[in-house]
């Protein structure tokens, strides 16, 4: 059996700008299996890692989780924050690109704003067609709606 | 004919499409009343037409053109 040596714990301690998984995800308010699935994603990869294979993160890393959550906040998706990452880091790129993109995604969530509404008046008018709770499942109207062919009820696009 | 560009200010690709877009627009039809629409002035207008990226082409109150997203896709 392969045995894997004891997590670094000291690693911190001996060099206090070096990050364990679990004291990342501490300062970070996430869960280790977070930090590997940003991993997997591109979006933050460990310095280094012991002779034991644990991950040891540098003193950017908690400021590249930040920077994660906070732009998940905005509603980027992973795919979205890894092309940030990346034009970060390009010389040609200046913050019109980033600009930009910011506008697109306010776009996209003024229309699924737009969407929602749509639907919740959808359901309003479907809740308003059924004022008699009290009438048999075969006789409810919102259900009835739904199986209408024409999509009458269905919110508008 | 009513064309509007919906373009973004410090958008390169706007700026690059505007002078074609308009020259096309004019070569084509005579009496195309051509004009641009700042997006952040006027974002629900925007939504309303279905524009998700930028620059965007509307004739006479319909989208016609959106650029390809700036974002990979997923």
């Amino acid at each position: 059996m392969n045995r894997r040596c004891a997590p670094p714990a000291l690693a911190s301690r001996e060099n206090p700008s070096v990050l364990t998984i679990g004291k990342l995800a501490a300062a970070g308010e996430i869960s280790p299996d977070a930090l590997r699935y940003y991993e997997a994603e591109g979006l933050l990869a460990p310095a280094t890692r012991t002779a034991g294979g644990y991950r040891l993160y540098g003193e950017d890393a908690l400021r590249r989780v930040r920077f994660i959550k906070h732009a998940q906040a905005c509603g980027f998706t992973l795919a979205e924050i890894r092309e940030l990452l990346h034009l970060r880091q390009t010389d040609k790129a200046c913050c019109n690109d980033v600009r930009q993109r910011a506008i697109e995604k306010r776009l996209q969530l003024a229309a699924k704003i737009r969407s929602m509404q749509s639907m919740s008046a959808a359901l309003n008018r479907l809740i308003a067609e059924c004022a008699d709770g009290s009438q048999s499942v075969d006789d409810c109207p919102i259900l009835a709606a739904l199986e209408q062919i024409d999509g009458g009820t269905a919110p508008a696009r | 004919m009513k064309v509007e560009l919906i373009y973004a200010p410090g958008c390169a690709e706007c700026m690059s499409a505007r002078a074609g877009l308009r020259c096309a627009a004019e070569a084509v039809v005579a009496d195309v009343e051509w004009s641009e629409v700042d997006v952040l002035d006027a974002l629900d207008y925007a939504v309303e037409l279905g524009v998700l990226t930028l620059p965007a082409l509307a004739i006479d109150g319909s989208l016609v053109f959106a650029a390809p997203s700036t974002w990979p896709a997923a």
